[in-house]
């Protein structure tokens, strides 16, 4: 059920309980439950904060706490699948979702007493109506119960009565069947496509602002929650757009502060500002230069994979007038006079080579003299320390050390996060440029296949699944810019990765096809349900995202052909 | 004794607030906490305020004293005279500290103030230094401070006692 007053009924009803708090691994997850811990603790209610990777775990904490908690929130994971089947809870279990997965499980939908849906009502959602898909079974009764009276009247009406009866059942029967069809046509045509909704950090933000307890802090995180879903490409650029404008909305007006000339405000507040800035993933904290070279956007144009597209590099460079010792340093050591245009004079010279999108509507921070991020760069940042692949730290020790990472207080922790981050760029960079190089990348007829060899340098980075995802929208985008091939550039792709060794697992992730208005709708989550069942592959489902599963290795081969001929 | 003990200390004084919400008289051990009502102006000590303010329950008022003129004056005044001058408040230095960190965007110019007192505070430590150096080369036996707070105190008292039974020490070994 849809929640219609957040905070009648959502926030009053927890505010004398204690609550469990399911949070899933990513950074929009992560920037809603900071959010709610700062709710939490200034109205002091008392909480258990559970990070929870999959469904398997989902279900073990839920058995863990269930004994003692009737409150569960779950974040960015529960909407998308029949969770009270799942779990089967108790009868007094109450369920808040907020999650960003569409489409919402029609059961989750119309589920009045236990699941509470901290969705909005116009999200896009598109669900069906209750009586497509549900249908009293009274009818059913009805039909046995006339015939078993009619059976028992004499014979000479009977006759009229029985074929009456017998072509009204028949009538029933038909009529069933034909609404059932159209129930499972209905049912198919909802959960197909995978997509996502409004950030579920947003989400809580408004809900701060209608408590009226929300902070700069606050904002920041929802600010960041909206850029994760950019950077991982999981909205439209057109929905992108709008909520940057509503949270426009919401900086100018804890702005209206700063302005006054007389009162200034001490420099260690928190400062947030609507840029437009380049592209360039973590510009302000690398070199110019490296940067140009890692950000996705800048390497896909210049197809700095070839040596052609270096070439180009150091053309633009020098159109610009950038001497080459000067882009090469780190960004803060840069000359003031070069830095002062930088954007301005970027953005004329990549309209020049075709780069009309080198500028992003984003926001960044400042607080103290030193810190200064941009949006983007603390969820490169962080999404770095959540997938961090150092052996001894757990998922739960990566989960704290990323929410760590979000507050103010623990920069060293950024920063760290930020280095972590730049590895990661180049690991992708490196990759994508031998996979296009020595042409890994093979047509299967309805999409694009690419197996990360076990040698491949830096292949524990793409055991996971943020990782792995970020770095196929990378080589899908590079492979459609450098392929001759027409037909190719429409295909979806599918990659798969090493995950564990001693288990012999890979992962598997598919994305939808790279087009300019894509609607990022995925239906790989389906495709690859079937494609498991219908060969007995071993396959594991348990990620959040339908979209990417676990698979043995020795399966590989069978699942790929299964998935060829149900996409063909 | 420990600053941080001193800071503790510092922490009942009151300051005033303005509260969003409402709430009854509170009677506690050390005293009554008088009725919140959200928009009018009350005092309460230094540990409530703060918790109340990270709870952005209220709006801390800056005290009087801490203002940017004032400050500039009671600077001047200190670096002009050679004894030690009366102080905005017993506890300047940790109420300060307190309010600038956790309420700075309550108190306008805090950057300044910061600065403001940071100079008062050198000025009298520097006194402070001299003058123990003189009582110890002239080996006197009284001296007389006025106008010190607990916190400069607290700084060289362990210090202080240390060398000087130090040198008792040696005196008497001379001897």
């Amino acid at each position: 059920m849809f929640i219609a007053d957040i905070r009648k009924d959502f926030y009053e009803v927890v505010a004398n309980q204690r609550v469990v708090l399911l949070v899933a691994p990513d950074i929009d997850a992560l920037c809603a439950c900071k959010i709610l811990q700062a709710l939490f603790h200034c109205d002091q209610i008392q909480y258990t904060l559970v990070p929870v990777t999959g469904w398997q775990d989902l279900g073990t904490a839920f058995l863990e706490h269930k004994e003692q908690f009737r409150y569960f929130v779950l974040i960015n994971c529960g909407a998308n699948v029949d969770l009270l089947e799942m779990l089967q809870p108790d009868d007094d279990s109450i369920f808040f979702i907020c999650d960003t997965h569409r489409p919402v499980d029609v059961v989750n939908v119309y589920n009045d007493t236990q699941i509470k849906l901290l969705i909005k009502q116009d999200d896009d959602l598109g669900v069906p109506s209750y009586d497509d898909i549900f249908r009293d079974e009274d009818e059913e009764g009805e039909d046995s119960g006339n015939e078993s009276d009619e059976g028992s009247e004499p014979s000479g009406k009977r006759r009229r009565f029985d074929e009456g009866a017998v072509e009204r059942r028949i009538e029933r029967q038909r009529a069933k069947r034909e609404w059932e069809a159209r129930r499972r046509e209905i049912l198919f045509d909802y959960e197909q496509y995978e997509y996502h909704g409004t950030s579920a950090a947003m989400m809580f933000f408004e809900l701060a602002w209608v408590l009226t307890k929300d902070t700069k802090d606050m904002l920041w995180w929802a600010i960041i929650g909206l850029t994760d879903q950019w950077v991982h490409d999981k909205i439209t650029n057109m929905k992108y757009v709008t909520d940057i404008a509503t949270m426009q909305r919401h900086v100018s007006r804890h702005n209206h502060r700063n302005e006054d000339e007389e009162n200034s405000l001490s420099i260690d507040c928190m400062r947030i500002s609507f840029e437009y800035d380049l592209r360039l993933t973590l510009y302000q904290h690398w070199s110019l230069y490296e940067s140009i070279c890692n950000s996705c956007y800048t390497s896909c144009s210049f197809k700095l994979w070839t040596l052609n597209g270096q070439k180009k590099l150091q053309e633009f460079l020098a159109d610009m007038g950038l001497p080459l010792k000067q882009v090469r340093q780190k960004f803060n050591s840069m000359d003031m006079s070069i830095k002062e245009n930088l954007r301005d004079v970027i953005e004329e010279s990549s309209n020049k080579y075709g780069m009309k999108d080198i500028r992003i509507q984003t926001f960044g921070v400042h607080f103290g003299f030193k810190n200064r991020f941009l949006a983007s760069d603390m969820v490169h940042a962080t999404a770095a320390l959540l997938e961090s692949a150092e052996k001894d730290d757990s998922e739960t020790d990566n989960f704290i050390k990323a929410l760590d990472a979000l507050s103010r207080s623990n920069i060293d922790r950024l920063h760290s996060g930020i280095e972590l981050a730049k590895k990661k760029l180049i690991a992708i960079q490196q990759t994508v440029a031998s996979c296009l190089c020595t042409n890994l990348i093979l047509s299967q007829g309805p999409f694009l296949y690419c197996y990360l060899m076990e040698g491949t340098p830096d292949v524990k980075l793409f055991s996971k699944p943020m990782a792995l995802t970020l770095l196929c929208k990378y080589l899908l985008k590079a492979f459609v810019l450098s392929t001759r091939n027409k037909r190719c550039k429409l295909l979806p792709l599918v990659m798969a990765a090493p995950k564990d060794v001693e288990k012999g697992t890979v992962i598997v992730v598919g994305i939808p096809p790279e087009s300019e208005t894509s609607d990022k709708k995925n239906f790989f989550g389906r495709a690859f349900e079937k494609a498991a069942e219908s060969t007995s592959s071993r396959t594991l489902h348990d990620h959040f995202d339908t979209s990417i599963i676990e698979l043995k290795t020795e399966d590989r081969s069978k699942f790929l052909d299964a998935l060829i001929t149900l996409l063909s | 004794m420990d600053p941080s003990e001193v800071e503790f200390l510092a922490e009942k004084e009151l300051v005033k607030i303005i509260p969003n919400f409402s709430l009854d008289k509170v009677f506690l051990i050390g005293g009554d906490l008088g009725p919140f009502n959200p928009g009018l102006p009350i005092d309460v000590p230094v540990w409530l305020a703060l918790n109340l303010k990270q709870r952005q329950k209220c709006r801390i008022i800056p005290p009087e004293w801490m203002d940017v003129e004032k400050l500039e004056e009671m600077r001047d005044l200190e670096r002009k005279e050679d004894m030690f001058t009366p102080v905005p408040s017993p506890y300047y230095m940790e109420l300060t500290k307190l309010l600038l960190n956790h309420a700075s965007d309550n108190i306008p110019k805090a950057d300044e103030i910061r600065t403001l007192v940071k100079d008062i505070w050198d000025t009298r430590i520097a006194k402070l230094r001299l003058s123990t150096d003189s009582f110890i080369s002239q080996q006197e036996a009284y001296a007389k401070l006025d106008n010190l707070t607990l916190m400069e105190i607290n700084t060289i008292r362990a210090f202080l006692l240390d060398t000087l039974n130090c040198m008792y020490k040696l005196r008497s070994n001379v001897q």
